[in-house]
This record gives structure tokens, sequence and C-alpha cells, in this order.
């Protein structure tokens, strides 16, 4: 009897701890499981709170010119940041406020002349928009005005809507002929109107380096593309040609230059955005090394107008051609030119080098939609835990571009479980 | 063993619980986590059509099927592929039952998928035109005639960067529209002839009396050579037993204001300190190099205020200004009349010669004169510095002369004159009736996503 009574005792004591047992191991495992669904909803609601703020804070960059409105067009620090065009209302972009971002992807640029880094954007062979750092945003410094440094991170891209591809297809008995197909987002440009500009480089006769210029306009076929042939093209000519596509609204432009200057060029240097003055260096003291034999590069200038009947219009800056010599360390030159408008245009710099009839043509853009540069500025969306995207259409300087903000948070937080 | 069996059913009915909380509790889509903002892309896609016009062209020409065939292409181009879109034309009607009515209507889908945002965008015809009628001062009652004094044979004094000429030929511009008839003074000979009462000009619409005579040429004014010493009216513009024997003029100006019921306007700074006539004053500057002038000094102001109250002309140069700088405020009403009429000068303003609120007394030492309009904020509360002053007689109701003064400093915002006469006389503006009705078109963008959750 005693014995029985003992085996119940332990029976009933091995179900008890088996039940709590069980018991506790089941609720650990579905506190786990209520916890990760909960977590997920709540990461969830966070990344919807990043995407209402991506779109805010696009907003708030495109509709607001910024403290002071015209700092894109001065050399001043800004106490507000915003890239509304302070002329226009709506979705309507500076050109010059944007050229004052400092570019994320292009490669820093060292003068040893001035001292400076140069924010570097270069598209092509010879087209440059170099903006020293102490004039171009940093990022950093940008979003600590928009009240979001250690809580969002983000990185503003402006792309044109529309890109117009230049090829040089054929040349043949002294001409060239040129296919420029223009193209949308996800649509080709179909019976766009194209009107083009044609500067070739002159080397030979007195006044050079100059250019003789042509214009043009035609129509696109139906998948936006069009032969363009141009006369009197020798094979070793150095040109430019300069394309823009416009269509209900939409305006793009490209362009394609051909040079025989075996690297020797003159290579721009914005200086001041408030007096639009551009410092002008030989390339050999930009980038190569201190190994090369004295060489100089001779200049002249023109600034070349978009006008609102897409007719480009000349501006001449320097008639009588300058030059500037490769020196070594602080025995550098450097030549300079005022811009004298805050019209967006293109600054046209033909050039040529000494006996050995090399020459070519540096484009720069003054207002970044004269040459339709892109713009990418901030941080590096890579590796970030969520990134939120948003998309605006806007209009540069005439041009129609795509406004993409990726946002993302910076406060560190993951799914646990 | 029955506590595990019932520990067991607690399982099973916890996950029950869990199975259907997760059933329920459905986590939305990445989609809808993270959205595009359809609605402002479809908006901001509008105006990049519209920024050329292209769209508002292409909402009222529906018929071109080339212009709609360049919009479909670009609407195409300018959206990302994944996002499909329909965009529809409504003409805005004014009829009663239905508002808006579906002109044409593009996409490149059949259905806009499951989530789709849309925009709109008022178009406006070119064909529209938007007008405002200016009421005419005068219209309705006599008078209605404006005088700029633009004398080419005077000098103007505090008008510093301007002349009078260039100041009469903008308040011409401002204030013409206004007017029954507006006439420029162009020599001191034809402001003789106002002063005596005989028209200048061929128009039929010029009256001499109830006219508004506006001085261009700051703080001084021109002279006619006949009141001028040893000329036929000597006795009415120069009095030799005075200091400053030219502020008889002055005397003669207030005279004739109350006579005909002038508005005179002094546009900037300290009112008829100078006469001023090129020929008759060849030799004679102003103290600072400008010559063809003649200092009247503080007693210019007195002389004009005891001619428009007809006392008996008693030489007093007694400053009744306050000469000091202080800053000054438009008033409420003078900035409601700065949106109506569409002038916009600052709002605040630097007076240095406001006048004395003792001008107001109807005592021995006033003017009869009342505040007709009061511009800015008070100056020490005791000097006024922008009114129209209106004289009225003792016991009587009549108006007989006004008197615009601005006593701010150089240089003169002529705009300032031109608000203060509007706002004075109150001229309304008749808008063109302009409705939405057949001049506007509605553009709705619809956009919606396909592909991807």
């Amino acid at each position: 009897m005693e014995h029985r009574e003992r085996v119940n005792l332990t029976a009933s004591t091995i179900d008890h701890l088996v039940a709590v047992t069980v018991f506790l191991a089941a609720t650990l495992l579905f506190i786990g499981l209520f916890n990760q669904t909960i977590q997920t909803a709540v990461i969830y609601q966070r990344h919807r709170a990043i995407a209402t703020k991506a779109s805010d804070l696009l907003d708030t960059m495109l509709l607001s010119p910024g403290i002071p409105v015209n700092w894109g067009q001065t050399d001043s620090n800004l106490t507000g940041f915003g890239l509304q065009d302070p002329e226009f209302t709506q979705y309507r972009i500076s050109p010059y406020s944007l050229m004052r971002l400092r570019s994320s992807v292009g490669e820093p640029v060292y003068y040893n002349a001035t001292g400076q880094y140069y924010s570097n954007v270069t598209m092509g062979d010879r087209n440059f928009m170099l903006v020293p750092y102490n004039l171009a945003l940093d990022y950093s410094y940008v979003t600590r005005l928009l009240g979001i440094n250690n809580t969002y991170g983000f990185q503003l891209t402006l792309t044109p809507v529309v890109s117009v591809s230049i090829q040089e297809t054929q040349f043949a008995n002294s001409s060239a002929t040129f296919n420029v197909t223009a193209a949308g987002v996800g649509f080709p440009l179909s019976y766009t109107t194209i009107s083009y500009c044609f500067l070739k480089v002159d080397s030979s006769g007195p006044d050079s380096p100059s250019y003789d210029i042509s214009f043009g306009t035609v129509n696109a076929d139906d998948t936006g593309s069009v032969s363009i042939n141009i006369d009197n093209v020798a094979a070793d000519d150095s040109y430019a040609f300069i394309a823009y596509a416009r269509l209900s609204g939409l305006v793009g432009m490209g362009y394609h230059e051909r040079t025989n200057d075996h690297e020797q060029y003159v290579v721009p240097f914005i200086d001041s955005f408030e007096e639009g003055r551009v410092l002008l260096a030989h390339s050999y003291n930009v980038h190569v090394d201190e190994t090369e034999t004295e060489a100089t590069v001779f200049y002249t200038a023109t600034y070349v107008l978009l006008t609102e009947d897409f007719i480009l219009r000349e501006m001449p800056i320097i008639t009588e051609k300058e030059h500037v010599v490769y020196g070594y360390g602080t025995n550098q030159t450097f030549g300079n030119l005022t811009i004298p408008t805050h019209n967006p245009g293109i600054l046209v710099i033909p050039y040529k080098t000494t006996g050995t009839n090399r020459d070519g043509v540096v484009l720069m853009p003054w207002g970044i939609s004269s040459l339709a540069f892109p713009v990418v500025f901030g941080g590096d969306p890579q590796k970030q835990e969520w990134v939120a995207t948003d998309i605006r259409q806007v209009i540069v300087g005439g041009i129609a571009y795509q406004a993409k903000l990726a946002l993302w948070s910076l406060e560190g937080y993951q799914v646990n479980g | 063993m029955m506590r595990t069996i019932e520990i067991l059913i607690v399982i099973i009915i916890i996950t029950g619980a869990f199975i259907i909380a997760s059933f329920y509790a459905v986590l939305p889509w990445p989609r809808q986590v993270s959205p595009v903002n359809l609605r402002r892309l479809a908006f901001t896609t509008l105006q990049v059509l519209d920024s050329n016009y292209d769209l508002s062209r292409a909402a009222f020409e529906t018929d071109n099927y080339t212009m709609w065939g360049g919009l479909q292409v670009a609407l195409s181009a300018s959206l990302p592929p994944n996002v499909i879109y329909n965009l529809t034309v409504y003409e805005v009607s004014g009829g009663t039952t239905q508002l808006y009515a579906r002109v044409v209507s593009i996409s490149n889908a059949e259905s806009l998928g499951a989530a789709s945002d849309a925009s709109s965008y008022l178009v406006a015809s070119s064909n529209v035109t938007f007008n405002v009628t200016p009421e005419k001062i005068g219209e309705h009652g006599g008078g209605g005639t404006l005088y700029i004094l633009n004398c080419s044979d005077a000098n103007g004094w505090w008008i510093t960067g301007y002349t009078a000429q260039s100041l009469a030929e903008d308040l011409y511009k401002l204030l013409s529209p206004y007017f029954t008839a507006t006439i420029m003074v162009q020599n001191t000979t034809q402001l003789g002839q106002l002063l005596n009462g005989t028209k200048i000009s061929n128009s039929p619409y010029e009256s001499v009396t109830n006219a508004v005579i506006i001085n261009t040429f700051g703080e001084s004014v021109p002279i006619p050579q006949i009141y001028c010493q040893g000329y036929a009216l000597q006795a009415e513009g120069y009095a030799s037993s005075v200091s400053y024997p030219y502020t008889r003029y002055c005397y003669t100006l207030g005279n004739k204001t109350r006579y005909y019921n002038w508005t005179w306007a002094s546009i900037v700074g300290y009112p008829l300190y100078y006469v001023s006539n090129t020929v008759v004053f060849a030799n004679q500057n102003n103290t600072y190099g400008i010559y063809g002038m003649q200092k009247v000094y503080q007693g210019g102001i007195n002389a004009f205020l005891q001619g428009l109250d007809r006392q008996p002309f008693a030489y007093n140069d007694g400053g009744i200004t306050k000469s000091s700088n202080t800053q000054v405020n438009l008033l409420p009403n003078i900035i409601y009349y700065c949106n109506y009429y569409g002038i916009y000068p600052s709002s605040s303003q630097t007076s240095t010669r406001a006048l004395s609120t003792s001008i107001l007394s109807t005592g021995s030492n006033g003017y009869n004169l009342t505040l007709g309009l009061d511009m800015f904020s008070r100056f020490d509360s005791n000097y006024i510095p922008g009114a129209v002053y209106r004289h009225v007689f003792r016991g009587g109701t009549d108006v007989t002369g006004s008197f615009l003064a601005l006593g701010l400093t150089r240089s003169p915002d002529i705009r300032l004159t031109a608000l203060g006469i509007l706002s004075y006389y109150q001229p309304r503006l008749y808008r063109s009736e302009y409705t939405t009705n057949g001049t506007s078109r509605l553009v709705v963008l619809q956009l919606g996503l396909v592909g991807g959750v």
C-alpha cells in the first residue's frame, strides 16, 4: 500500500514536470512567433514612414528655392536648401543650383595651381563641369540644412528624360553622316523635331583657333532616328555636334565630338558663379604627371545660348587667341574668362596645339541643363537595409528631367527572432 | 498525465490562435509599403507636357491628330515603362446638370491595374484675353483732368537719380487710364496759362477746374516767367519785402488751388522749397550747384496754405515739418488699395519731412484742412508723413482745393504718388467676365502600375 502511494506520487510529479516543461517551451516558442509577426509589422510601418518621408523631402527640395533664393548664381553659402528656380513656380528647377551640388560619382580633380579639389562631372571626352569644393555643397551640410542629419540618408538623382544619342556613321567624299536618335524613358521619341548645330574647328586660319558653325532642323522617323549629312568635313577635322529634340513639351539634348589633340587640350574650371569667372588650364597640368615636355595650347572662347525657339545664338567672349602653357610645380599658368550672362548656355572653347596641327573643342555647360548633364548628389544607397524612392518630372532650364530621391533611415533597426 | 494532455490542448489552442491571427493580420504588399507617388508623378508629367503650352494647345485642338500623336508619344516617352496611363480631356461646361463633359481620351492600356492614382490640370484656351477697364475719374462729374508738370525749362530737386521728365512719363503710364484727360504741362508758359484758367490742349475733355496737378519736380516748383520779378504778374509771384521774395508765388499757387478746386500733389520732401525757371534764373543756383532755381525756404508751404485758406499773405518761414528720419508704414486701407490697383511700393518708407498736425487746426493757426486720406502711420503722433489734405471752409461742406504731400526721403517712389491719388479718388476697376465655360478644359492624367508586387 505504501509502495503504491509512492508510485502514484512519482507519476504525478513526472506529469507535473513534463506539463510545466512543455508549457514553458510552448510559451517561449509562441512569444517568439508572435514577436516576429509584430516586429515585421513594425518594420513595415517604419518602411512606409520612410516612403512618406521620401515623398515629402523630394517636394521640399524641389518646391523651395532655398535661402538666399538665388544662391545658385552666387558664391555665398546658403542657410536653407532648395532647388526650385526662383524665377518660376512649381517643379521648375534652377540649372545653377544644381551646378553647386558636389557630385557623388565623378572622381574629384585636384588642380595644383589653385590648390583646390573640384567636383567633377565629365561627360564624353571633352565636356567638363568642374566646380571648386569651396563652392560645391557638401552632402552632410545639406542634410543638416534639411534637418535629417543622423536620421536619414539620401541620394538625389536628376536624369534627362529624353536622351539624344549621336553617332558618326559614315565618312566619305569630305562629308560626314550622323545618326541622331531621340528616346524617352520608356519609348522612342517618334517624329520628334531635332534642331542641331555643327561646330567645326578651324585651326589654320589667321584667327585660329576658331570655328565654323552651321545650323539645321530635321524631323525624326517613327523610331526617333534621323540621318544628317554635313558637307566639308575632312578626315582629321575636329568638331562638336549638338542636337536638341523636342516633342509636345519634352525637350532633350545630346552632343558628340571628334578631336585629334593627343591629350593636349584646355580644361575649364569654374572659379566664381557670381562673376561667371572660369579658369582655363592646360590638360597636362591636370591629368599628367610632371614628366611631359613643354607644351602650349591656344584657344578662343564663345558662349552659345539656346533661344526660346531652340535656335543657338553666339556671344563671343575671347576672339583673339590666347594660350596656356604646361608648366612645372608653381610655374603653372592659367587663363581666365568671364561669362557675361546668367542665361543658361554652353561655353565653347576651340583650341589647337603648337606646330602639330592638333586641335579640338571643349564644351562646358553654364547652367547644368545646357548640356543635359545628369546630377547625382548625396550618399550611397547600396547596402542600406531599406531604401524608399520617389520620382517627379521636372523642368531644368527648359530641358525635361526626372528627379529621383532615394531615402533610407540611419537609425538602425533590424528584424529579430 | 492529465496535465500534460491539458498543456497539449493549450498548445493546440494557442497554435490555432496564431494561425488565425496570421491569416487575418495580412501584411501589405511591398508596393503598398513604398509606393511611387503616382498622383505627384501625374501632376508633374502634366506640367512638363504643358511647359511650352503644347498640352493646352492640344486640349483645344482635339481634331489635330498630328498634335495628339505627338502628345501620346511624349507621354509614353516621359513615363517609366511599368507605368500605364489614361489621359482624358474634359470640357468645363456652365450647365447645371453636368459640369464636366468628356471630350477626348488616350490610353496605352485597357485597364489601369490594381493600383492607380490621378491628377487634374486646368488649361486655358489661348484665345482667351482678360481685360480690366478702369472707371475714369471725372466720368460722372466735373473735372477728370490730370496735369503732370513736365516743364522743360525748370529743374527739380530731391528727385535724385531721376529727372522730372522721366517721372512725368512714368506717372503718365500709371495714371492716364484713370482720367478722362491726361495732359503734360510741357513748359512754364503752359503752367502760367493754367494758373490763368486757360486750357492748354485741344482735348474736349480738358477741364481746368477740379483737376489734379502733380508736381514732378520734387521740392522745387516751376514758376512761369510772367510771375517773376520785372514781369507782368510780379505782384503775384514776388514780394521784395520778405527774406525769400518768391514765397509770394507759393501763396498764389495755394490761392489758385482753392479757386479751381485743384488737387495739388507734392511727390517728395519739403513742399515748395524752391522755385525754378531756367531762363529767368539762369545765373542763380540753389547753393548746391543747380542753376535755374531760387530758394523759397520753409515759408513756401506756409504761404501755399495761406492762399489755400484765403488768408492774407503774411510771410512766415517757421518750419512745420518733422525733419528727422524715421520708418513709417502704409496703413491697412492703403495696402488694400495696393492690391486693388496692383501697385506695390514698399510698405515701409522713411519719413523726413512729415507735416505737423497743427495745420489741421481750425483755430487761428490752422488752415481749415481735414484729412481726406491718411497714408502712413504717424511720426511722433503729431506728424503726418503722407496724406491728402482737403480744404473746407468753416461752416461749409464744399471741398475747395486739396493737397497731397508725401514728406518722404529722396529718391521719390512715384508709385506712392499714384497710389495716393487713386486711393483718394477710388476709381473702380471693371474686370472682364472670365468664366471657365468654353475657355478652360480639365485634363486628367490617371497612372497605374503594372508588374511586380
